[in-house]
């Protein structure tokens, strides 16, 4: 008796007249559950919508980008981290001067952290459908920002010296 | 050959599908998920910190503890994709549950650190 042949996995099923789209059940039964259950079936729908658009990319794209995301949510906490040492550190003589500093460095950290994982999601959404990835105004974002507060402390460091 | 053939490895599925062999990106992978854990520890500390500068023992604590537990979250999460990527090759790779819990964890110190910021 011979061994059965290799199964080859056939991957996602693509939309077609033999396969029509499947009805998003999940989605419906997760509005019936209550609080941390029906979160975590938000979380686990996503992650099944994504895996059912299009078919699977090369997987070092798939760990490239989410490298990348990884790197974004790096720079976000350090950006946090640089908005906490301002707060600490900075030591102006009006003492309410220092949150100019701080605040924006948190804030835009926080931005970052969200936009980052929208970023991830286009781009795996973009690869999984063999789509052009979209470009991102992260880095444009990160770089006025940092140019931003770094002149506005600057300024504020003179002013606060002939106030003096 | 196909006595295996449910435990064949992530590089022989990879294959069927037309894929390169992903050389070392796996490991790149793994490593950046050990920084971002690194990372989320550190940022705990400094957290605590501050919130003891500002007087606020209390919230220092709880977000050290929960930034702590967060740390061994990322870094575990990147031990077993690690393993999973490496001999089941389950499709699809992608994990956005786990980057979405991140993302949310990264906010939420955010928002603490601003309400440090503003009481110190």
């Amino acid at each position: 008796m011979s061994d059965p042949p290799f199964e080859v996995d056939p991957g996602p099923v693509q939309p077609s007249a033999a396969h029509p789209p499947v009805p998003d059940s999940g989605g419906k039964s997760a509005e019936h559950r209550r609080g941390p259950a029906r979160w975590l079936a938000w979380l686990t729908r996503i992650e099944r919508d994504l895996a059912q658009i299009g078919t699977e990319p090369d997987p070092r794209n798939t760990f490239a980008n989410e490298r990348t995301f990884l790197a974004w949510n790096r720079t976000a906490l350090a950006l946090i981290a640089a908005g906490l040492a301002a707060a600490q550190f900075l030591n102006f003589n009006l003492h309410g001067l220092r949150l100019i500093i701080a605040v924006p460095l948190i804030v835009l950290g926080g931005a970052l952290a969200l936009a980052s994982y929208s970023h991830w999601q286009d781009s795996e959404r973009a690869m999984r459908l063999r789509r052009p990835l979209r470009y991102s105004w992260m880095p444009l974002v990160l770089t006025g920002g940092i140019v931003v507060i770094a002149l506005g402390g600057a300024i504020l460091a003179v002013v606060d010296r002939l106030l003096q | 050959m196909s006595a295996r053939g449910s435990q064949r490895s992530a590089a022989e599925r990879g294959a069927e599908a037309g894929h390169k062999p992903p050389g070392l990106a796996r490991d790149r992978t793994a490593l950046a998920w050990t920084r971002s854990a690194l990372n989320m520890a550190g940022s705990g500390v400094l957290i605590a910190r501050a919130a003891f500068t500002a007087n606020l023992d209390a919230l220092g604590v709880a977000s050290a503890i929960a930034m702590a537990i967060m740390a061994l979250l990322i870094w575990s999460h990147g031990q077993t994709i690690y393993r999973q990527r490496g001999v089941a090759g389950t499709f699809p790779y992608h994990q956005p549950g786990a980057l979405r819990l991140l993302t949310v964890a990264t906010v939420l110190t955010a928002m603490v650190a601003i309400l440090v910021t503003v009481a110190i």
